[in-house]
């Protein structure tokens, strides 16, 4: 498909730790549009971060060790790209915002400085044509007075404000790509609300491809066009919003749905998902969510399976179950017909 | 919120919480921020009280001030009828057995080199309600109601996932069999689905042992979920309180509604509505005169950068500080 502008397959990629290798993302497909919020859903340890930081490689600065895999970006994989063409794509085609907008900010440079700097890097602009573009940009996102704020520093600003100076920073060179790790996790409520509107808007306006990764899924439904779940460095559903959310066809998926509780349905017991998140240095065989599946329970009951046995000893394959709708999980058909909506 | 005629367990009246900002040589105080600032509540027996806001509304000084973990800068503090601030050292330990605390770090909050039967035990030692194995058998019963194993005695923190050390520090409160216990973002670390089930304890936890809760967090949906009554907070001052469904549903102060719009959703048609505040919470530092909220507020008039809002009642139990 020409559509398709970020492809990745069969990602691997694992970190070595005191107490032995960690296989933190084993073995990940998806394929991100043109225009398009993919988010990657899950909860921690299941590798959500370690996919996104892999695609630009920065995963290798932090001692992790891709095994294998390819990220295909304009007919090149980035995973074999030499250093140098790697940064030209770094930034400028695909740029990638965190969580901790303070922490992924220089300290002791201007945020007007840090902004300019990427312009006169990639695009090669002189100091006071980057400063000028820069100053624009901070506009574009929504900061007050851009002309002073661009002579301020990190620390001057709050954290609603150093999230929108790193999106200007992301925006630079109108990227095709934004990767954002949990954009939205560190700020409150009601910035959190502009922040994502900002930069539904600016999709709107550039065609870029979002991909999002977080662990809220609220902001899934809310933002969302396509969904990835991952579950202990695998995926185990991919689906538009709209079908995960309403149908999920994988357990973990569904069990995640009715952890939350909502802002407007009944209140009452929620259908917790039993057990914790495994220990990435001792994952369960077979299917990895087989130890807290509430649909392998049923069926052992229902006695009708042929032997969920299946489940602890074969690791389930992503199977389309419904087209364009796949689920990493023998029983699939199983599965009850809807969940609720998600919160709220 | 005005007083109601059966006694409450817990009255808060008038409180007020300012820190000192000290700079210079002399540590002269150069600045106070007002964490909490008059802020008046009751709680009653079995009762949850969730405490919403942003960071910096001051929520958790509020919940630390009630048990005298900050020592209040004014105001009054009743717990069953007994005034929390005059009470002696030692008559106030006794009361503090019946006031316990839930932190949200579940890795901060319990001494690494504790075991458990240690953490949850000391609590009882301290107040002289066991000992020996009787203390033993009474730390098993209650990491049993937590939902932890007897063999979890003598495990030390690091040894337990965060769902579990959250269960640990549950049952650390439970031990001295309290009456109030003021819960800080007790979930707000953990992972959704273990969340869920720390809510659903909690909550089965409540309906045992007809427990209150001052329940603090910044999430929404977990406050609508756990909560009887709901009191907003912004910048050191409550706006708007209320039984659980009406504040949710007819939301009156304009912060509230702003607060409830922007919760992610779906659905096209609360997206429509959604209110964008501008900007963000000023410093408690130095709040804005007048209305508070006025310099971010949608529907602000002159009069509100002026007046101190009035408290507005909407029903017996649903009140709200606004103009409009």
């Amino acid at each position: 498909m020409t559509d398709v502008v970020l492809k990745v397959k069969d990602l691997a990629v694992s970190f070595m730790s005191e107490l032995g290798l960690v296989r933190a993302v084993d073995g990940v497909d998806f394929e991100l549009r043109r225009g398009e919020t993919l988010a990657l859903v899950g909860e921690s340890g299941c590798g959500k971060s370690v996919t996104a930081h892999s695609i630009l490689r920065l995963v290798e600065h932090a001692g992790g060790r891709i095994e294998r895999g390819s990220v295909w970006f304009n007919g090149a994989d980035l995973l074999k790209m030499p250093a140098e063409a790697l940064r030209r794509v770094r930034g400028n085609r695909i740029a990638m915002i965190f969580q901790e907008p303070m922490t992924a900010l220089n300290p002791v440079f201007t945020v007007g400085e840090q902004v300019a700097e990427v312009i006169r890097e990639h695009l090669g602009r002189k100091r006071k044509e980057a400063r000028a573009q820069a100053i624009d940009l901070f506009a574009r996102v929504g900061i007050p007075d851009p002309s002073q704020r661009v002579d301020h520093y990190p620390h001057q600003l709050s954290g609603g404000m150093k999230q929108r100076v790193m999106i200007a920073m992301a925006l630079a060179c109108s990227p095709l790509v934004l990767i954002a790790d949990e954009p939205t996790t560190a700020l409150d409520v009601t910035v959190q609300a502009q922040i994502l509107d900002l930069i539904a808007s600016l999709q709107r306006e550039q065609g870029m491809a979002v991909l999002l990764i977080t662990h809220d899924l609220g902001v899934v439904a809310e933002v969302g066009d396509r969904v990835s779940v991952m579950y202990c460095g695998r995926m185990v559903e991919h689906g538009t919003a709209h079908e995960v959310f309403s149908e999920p066809l994988h357990p973990y998926t569904h069990g995640l749905i009715s952890s939350i509780p909502s802002l407007t349905a009944p209140r009452g017991q929620l259908r917790a998902i039993p057990g914790g998140v495994p220990d990435p240095l001792d994952f369960p065989s077979g299917c990895r969510f087989h130890p807290r599946c509430f649909l392998k329970t049923r069926l052992e009951t229902a006695a009708e399976s042929g032997g969920s046995r299946i489940c602890s000893e074969v690791s389930p394959s992503l199977r389309e179950w419904r087209p364009s709708h796949p689920a990493a999980c023998h029983f699939a058909e199983h599965m009850p017909p809807a969940a609720k909506e998600p919160a709220p | 919120m005005t007083p109601r005629a059966e006694s409450a367990l817990l009255e808060v009246d008038h409180l007020v919480k300012h820190f000192p900002l000290r700079r210079g040589l002399f540590s002269r105080v150069h600045a106070w921020v007002r964490a909490v600032d008059d802020v008046s509540f009751d709680l009653h027996a079995g009762e949850t009280l969730g405490l919403v806001g942003e960071s910096g509304s001051g929520k958790t000084t509020l919940g630390r001030s009630v048990l005298l973990l900050e020592e209040p800068t004014s105001g009054k503090l009743c717990f069953d009828g007994v005034d929390l601030i005059s009470l002696r050292p030692s008559a106030l330990r006794r009361t503090r057995r019946r006031m316990q605390f839930i932190f949200q770090d579940p890795y901060g909050s319990l001494n690494p080199r504790m075991r458990v039967e240690s953490i949850v035990g000391e609590g009882m030692r301290i107040h002289s309600l066991a000992r020996g194995a009787e203390l033993r058998r009474r730390v098993a019963e209650i990491l049993d109601q937590v939902g932890l194993p007897p063999s979890a005695m003598s495990r030390y923190p690091h040894e337990f996932s965060g769902g579990q050390r959250q269960r640990i520090g549950i049952a650390r409160a439970l031990s001295v069999d309290p009456s109030l216990i003021v819960c800080d973002e007790p979930v707000s670390a953990l992972d959704v689905s273990v969340q869920a089930q720390v809510l659903n304890l909690l909550m089965e936890i409540r309906a045992r042992r007809r427990l209150s809760y001052l329940f603090i967090s910044h999430d929404l949906s977990v406050v609508r979920h756990i909560s009887h009554r709901v009191a907003v907070m912004y910048l050191g001052q409550i706006v708007e309180s209320g039984g659980v469904d009406e504040l949710f549903s007819q939301p009156r102060h304009p912060y509230t509604q702003a607060l409830l719009s922007a919760v992610p959703t779906r659905d096209p048609e609360r997206k429509r509505l959604r209110i964008l505040l501008p900007g963000e919470p000023p410093s408690p530092t130095d709040p804005p005169k007048g209305c508070r909220f006025h310099p971010r507020c949608p529907v602000a008039e002159k009069l509100c950068a002026v007046e101190e809002p009035p408290w507005k009642q909407r029903s017996a139990t649903h009140s709200y500080r606004c103009i409009h």
